[in-house]
């Protein structure tokens, strides 16, 4: 009763009418136990029994008790009686049966004392119980929260900056385009790595039996089966045959904001956006960069149509084969399958008309890594982390130049800023 | 003490508690007439006492040399009674024990078939080495242990009381013996076990025995005065929750109580009521020879095993794991104190 008392003071709003109710249920248990004790008493010869065993006094006491209603004084019952008397006298029975506290009656105080305090504290305060979850879910909400997207953003940040750093070092005639693809592989290794260290990551992290990260997790399910019928409708796209670059890119930044649901991939692209159009404003490559969009956007969705179904089978075995799998897949598919092998053809050709600059295959191939990150959960119903408009595709984010900032949260909207001033003092 | 117990449970004019007083102090000096000849055996002379104030018989188990004989003869002796030892043997028979009917010539010259009393018509009787007689010798003694009679002839003679059976058996040289039946067990109050001495009583058994002469024992009650300490023995009191005690007990030596999977599992047969009236007839003068006037479970367990080891019947099962009576009983008892 205590403890129901704690609790309806840590937790209930009013507390009128649960204190009736626990001051009748005390009454009545008070009175339960005092008619129970009353009736369950020992009787005399029950107490004299006890007496005799805990004195050692040989069933005197009892015997005597037992024959008290005789009256023989003179007999051996008269002895009998008269012996237990000598006997008893000499025998102090707090002795033996001293009152002493019950086992758990230090305990029962503490609960007293703090059912107590907290009436006291309910008087001007509110439940605290309620405002202590209320602060809790706040702050793992918070954490749950920031901590993938700021992973997120410190892998993107670092993976820009060796971007940048590969930039000097390339030039679009050295590199092939089965040089880019054995790059791209090697890419996708890298990325399928630190996708494989996430997820177990991830795995342990929800192992933990978070909530509010279960409660997160809910809404990127859920939007799982979207991403997949737009995967097939980009298929069935691609696979009819190619009705256009604009087309494509308006479905392949479909299908990743769908298949993406996930701030961080969204703020990855972003931020690869952002990236291309850094560079496409850098003076002396712009004029290359636009001549070469074109030719690259036709190879950029078919590369990313090839390896969208491969990406769809990897999420579909990926949860059960591991990491391993879906890369395998991935790689196969990407080069067994129609679309790819049209877009390699066609890429070639691109590649012998136009001198192909190292630069939009590294954003291609950076755009289809992040494929392998859409299993990051991060709903985007709690505001963190917003898609870009499905309208925008790349290249239209590449040319309004800036505009994705918008689609950045306010709160990550200072860093994202922030960071590109960082990255153009670099460049001059 | 002299005078008779009434029916009230007084003498005449004397209280009764005072003539327990008296008892317990009687008592006492025959256990220290007894300790002149016997050195140690305390447990084995308390039995022995409680025995003969309860009326009952005692049976003695022990090796030879441990002073059986010796106890039995100083007994009689403290007690001023007619003392009889019958050795039994194989080729003794029935009336070797109880007597026969013989021609007897009167004074007139005519003759007539008279009875000729065996040893058994006497106050103490030691029956050494009861088992080595056959079961037909053996039940010779059952009337007269049980009824106090024998009956030769057709003709019942009394017994003179108090009548009062001590027997010995060797548990040792088993080989010839005859185990007394159960019936004939049944009959005796105590069966107890005469231990050997311990180191300081073996010092001073060697004293006594093998320097100067032997000690005189004196007699310090007699037949009378027994009989009246038996009828003060009856009204000692007992507590109901004493009596349920022994009536547990007694009952949980019964394979047939299924709250008692200890005694189905290794006793066949269980304590008789006798065992039960044993307890309480012992635990009173026990009671009575402490100086107290009223039964305590204390008696009722220190008396357990002399009163019950004799009266269960093990089965193979318990002979086979080892069992004991002795300590399938204190096992019961703990049991049955437990509840």
């Amino acid at each position: 009763m205590l403890i129901a008392l704690i609790a309806v003071a840590a937790a209930s709003a009013k507390l009128a009418g649960a204190l009736f109710f626990i001051a009748v249920v005390a009454a009545v248990g008070s009175a339960s136990v005092l008619i129970w004790t009353w009736r369950n008493r020992p009787s005399r010869y029950e107490t004299a029994r006890r007496l005799d065993s805990a004195a050692g006094l040989q069933d005197r006491i009892s015997t005597a008790v037992y024959l008290g209603g005789i009256a023989d004084h003179d007999g051996i019952i008269g002895e009998q009686r008269r012996d237990a008397l000598a006997h008893l006298v000499k025998v102090d029975p707090r002795g033996f049966f001293p009152l002493q506290w019950p086992g758990n009656a230090r305990r029962a105080a503490m609960l007293v004392l703090l059912a107590a305090g907290l009436f006291a504290y309910r008087i001007h305060h509110q439940p605290p119980l309620i405002s202590l979850l209320q602060t809790t879910a706040r702050s793992q909400l918070v954490q749950s929260i920031l901590s993938p997207i700021v992973h997120a953003m410190e892998k993107d940040l670092q993976r820009t900056v060796a971007l940048v750093t590969m930039k000097p070092e390339a030039t679009g005639e050295e590199i092939q385009r089965g040089d880019a693809v054995s790059s791209s592989d090697d890419l996708w290794k890298a990325d399928d790595k630190a996708a494989g260290a996430e997820d177990q990551k991830d795995a342990a992290d929800a192992g933990e039996g978070d909530q509010p990260q279960d409660q997160l997790q809910a809404p990127g399910s859920q939007e799982g089966n979207p991403s997949g019928e737009a995967r097939q409708e980009s298929n069935s796209q691609s696979q009819e045959g190619k009705s256009g670059n604009e087309s494509a890119d308006d479905k392949s930044q479909e299908q990743s904001e769908q298949q993406g649901p996930e701030g961080r991939q969204s703020l990855g692209q972003s931020l690869m956006q952002a990236l291309k159009n850094m560079m496409s404003n850098s003076p002396n490559q712009q004029s290359n960069n636009r001549a070469a969009q074109k030719p690259s956007g036709q190879g950029t969705p078919q590369s990313g149509n090839s390896q969208q179904p491969g990406a769809t089978e990897s999420d579909k075995r990926g949860e059960s084969r591991g990491n391993s799998d879906a890369k395998q897949k991935a790689t196969q598919t990407a080069s067994e399958g129609a679309g790819s092998q049209q877009g390699t053809k066609e890429l070639r050709k691109d590649q012998e008309t136009h001198p192909v600059n190292a630069i939009p295959d590294r954003v291609a191939l950076e755009a289809s890594g992040f494929k392998e990150q859409t299993r990051m959960k991060v709903a985007t119903e709690t505001g963190t982390a917003h898609l870009a408009d499905r309208g925008l595709s790349p290249q239209q984010d590449a040319v309004v130049n800036g505009a994705e900032q918008e689609n950045i949260p306010a709160r990550y909207r200072f860093y994202v800023q922030r960071y590109f001033e960082h990255t153009d003092n670099g460049k001059q | 003490m002299t005078s008779s117990v009434g029916t009230e449970g007084q003498t005449g004019g004397q209280p009764l508690g005072q003539q327990a007083e008296f008892l317990a102090e009687k008592m006492a000096e025959v256990r220290g007439e007894i300790s002149k000849a016997i050195v140690g055996q305390a447990e084995v002379v308390d039995g022995v006492l409680i025995a003969l104030l309860a009326g009952g018989h005692v049976l003695l188990e022990g090796a030879p040399g441990l002073g059986k004989t010796m106890l039995v003869r100083t007994l009689a002796q403290a007690v001023a009674q007619k003392y009889s030892r019958i050795q039994f043997t194989p080729d003794l028979m029935p009336a070797d024990v109880i007597g026969t009917s013989v021609v007897q010539e009167n004074g007139d010259g005519r003759k007539s078939l008279g009875f000729q009393p065996g040893p058994i018509f006497t106050n103490l009787l030691l029956a050494d080495e009861i088992n080595r007689a056959t079961p037909k010798t053996q039940s010779a003694l059952l009337e007269a242990m049980q009824e106090k009679q024998v009956t030769v002839a057709h003709t019942s003679h009394l017994l003179e009381e108090p009548f009062f059976v001590m027997a010995t058996q060797n548990p040792l040289e088993m080989e010839g013996t005859y185990p007394l039946p159960e019936a004939q067990l049944d009959r005796f109050l105590f069966k107890l076990r005469v231990p050997y001495p311990g180191r300081e009583d073996l010092h001073d058994i060697l004293d006594r025995t093998t320097q100067g002469t032997p000690a005189t024992v004196s007699p310090v009650v007699n037949g009378t005065q027994i009989l009246e300490m038996r009828k003060i023995v009856r009204t000692v009191p007992v507590a109901p929750h004493v009596q349920e005690h022994v009536v547990k007990l007694t009952l949980a030596t019964h394979p047939e109580n299924r709250e008692n999977l200890l005694a189905g599992k290794y006793i066949r047969y269980g304590s008789s009521p006798r065992g039960a009236q044993t307890l309480i007839l012992g635990g009173k003068v026990r009671a009575l020879l402490d100086g107290r006037y009223n039964v305590s479970m204390d008696d009722i367990r220190a008396l357990m095993l002399p009163a019950l080891r004799h009266r269960i019947i093990l089965n193979f099962e318990a002979q086979a794991d080892g069992r004991t009576p002795d300590d399938l009983l204190e096992e019961i008892a703990g049991k049955v104190c437990a509840k």
